[in-house]
C-alpha cells in the first residue's frame, strides 16, 4: 500500500510541479529570446523597501509577493513560431486551461488562458499566446503564482511585457 | 558523525566560483580584475543616499572575462559550463536568465534575502566569450545589489546583454 502511494505521487510530482517545463526547450535556442523569473527573484523583489507608500506600489509589492515563475518566449523565426505554437497545443491538450480571451489585431491573433484556482477571480497560472502572422513577433508568456487578472496590469506596465496592452484589455473583461 | 558533519561545513571543501576565479587569474584565456566600489564613488556620478549606502554594504567586485572562444570554442564550452556548475553547486539561487542561445546571462545570489553575501551576474556573448561579477558585501539588501548593479552601468563598465537585466530591475528604482 505505501510503495503504491510512493509510485501515485512521483507520478503525479511532474504534473503537479513541472508544467512549465513543457517550454524549457525552448530556451538554448539561437533564435528564441527568453526571458525567466525565478520565484527568489518576486520574493527579493518585494522585499525592497518601498520609500513611497502610495496606494499602486503597494499593491504592486503585494503582487510580486505572490508570484512564482515568470517564463517569456519571443521569436521571429518562422520555423520556431511554428514550433511554439504547436508545443502550446499540446500544453493545452494537457492541462486544459480556460480560454480568458481571443483578439485577432492586424493579422496577429492573441489568445489568453487562465487557470482559475480557489474561486473564480484568483488565477493560478495565465497563459498568453501572441501568434505573430508575417513580419511580427512570436510571444509566449507563462506566468504562474496567486493572483487576481485585475492586477496584472500592474505587472505588465513595470516589466514592459511584450503584449502587456492585451493583458490590460483582457484583465477589464473578467 | 560530528566531525564528518563540521568537515562539510568548513568553507575549503571543494571547488568554488571563489577559487576558480583565483586560478583563472592566472590564465591566458581569461581576463580577472577586482573593483573596488571607491572608483565607483569618487568619480563624476552624483551619488544620492541611496546609492551611497548600496556601495557603503559592497565591499567589492571580482570580475572574469574569458576572451578567447573564436579561436577555441571547446574551451569557451568547457569553461562556461564550468561556471554554471559551480553556480549549482556553491548554494547559489538563480533569481532570473535571460537571453538566446547566442548570448545571454543570469543573476544569482548567495545568502539571506535581507543579507545577501554574494550577487553573481554571468553573461555570455555570441558564443564566444563570457564574463562574471561577483560582487560581494556585507549585509547587502535586495535594494542594495539592484542599486550597485544599476551603478556599474552607469560608471561605464560596459559588459553588453545587461540591458535586460536592468530593465527588469527598474520595477525598484523607477523613482530615481
Amino acid at each position: 500500500m505505501k510503495k503504491l502511494i510512493i509510485t501515485f505521487v512521483l507520478v503525479l510530482m511532474p504534473t503537479l510541479f513541472f508544467a512549465q517545463s513543457m517550454f524549457d526547450k525552448f530556451e538554448d535556442e539561437d533564435e528564441i529570446v527568453s526571458i525567466l523569473v525565478n520565484k527568489k527573484m518576486f520574493e527579493l523583489m518585494s522585499e525592497v523597501k518601498a520609500d513611497s507608500g502610495d496606494e499602486s506600489t503597494k499593491q504592486l509589492f503585494s503582487l510580486i509577493k505572490r508570484l512564482d515563475n515568470l517564463k517569456v518566449f519571443t521569436t521571429e523565426n518562422a520555423k520556431f513560431k511554428a514550433e511554439m505554437k504547436k508545443t502550446v497545443d499540446a500544453y493545452l491538450k494537457k492541462y486544459p486551461l480556460e480560454e480568458l480571451m481571443r483578439i485577432s489585431e492586424g493579422g496577429q491573433t492573441i489568445k489568453i488562458y487562465v487557470k482559475t484556482g480557489a474561486t473564480s477571480s484568483e488565477v493560478k497560472e495565465l497563459l498568453m499566446f501572441i501568434n505573430g502572422g508575417d513580419g511580427d513577433d512570436t510571444v509566449l508568456m507563462s506566468l504562474t503564482g496567486t493572483f487576481d487578472l485585475k492586477e496584472i496590469s500592474f505587472l505588465t506596465d513595470y516589466m514592459k511585457i511584450p503584449g502587456g496592452d492585451k493583458l490590460k484589455k483582457a484583465s477589464g473583461k473578467k | 558523525m560530528l566531525t564528518l558533519m563540521l568537515s562539510l561545513v568548513s568553507c575549503d571543501s571543494g571547488p568554488s566560483l571563489q577559487k576558480y576565479f583565483v586560478e583563472k587569474s592566472n590564465s591566458k584565456d581569461f581576463l580577472a580584475f577586482d573593483l573596488g566600489t571607491s572608483i565607483i564613488k569618487s568619480d563624476k556620478l552624483n551619488l544620492s543616499p541611496k546609492e551611497t549606502k548600496a556601495l557603503d554594504a559592497v565591499k567589492k567586485l571580482n570580475i572574469l572575462i574569458f576572451k578567447n572562444g573564436n579561436e577555441n570554442s571547446q574551451l569557451y564550452t568547457a569553461e562556461a559550463k564550468n561556471v554554471k556548475g559551480l553556480l549549482k553547486t556553491g548554494g547559489y539561487e538563480e533569481l532570473m536568465r535571460f537571453g538566446s542561445g547566442k548570448s545571454g546571462g543570469s543573476i544569482s545570489m548567495l545568502g539571506e534575502n535581507d543579507d545577501i553575501d554574494e550577487f553573481v551576474v554571468y553573461l555570455h556573448q555570441n558564443g564566444d566569450s563570457f564574463g562574471v561579477i561577483r560582487v560581494l558585501g556585507d549585509d547587502m539588501t535586495p535594494g542594495d545589489v539592484f542599486t550597485v548593479v544599476q551603478l556599474i552601468q552607469k560608471s561605464g563598465l560596459d559588459i553588453a546583454q545587461l540591458q535586460p537585466a536592468l530593465d527588469a530591475m527598474n520595477i525598484n528604482n523607477k523613482e530615481g
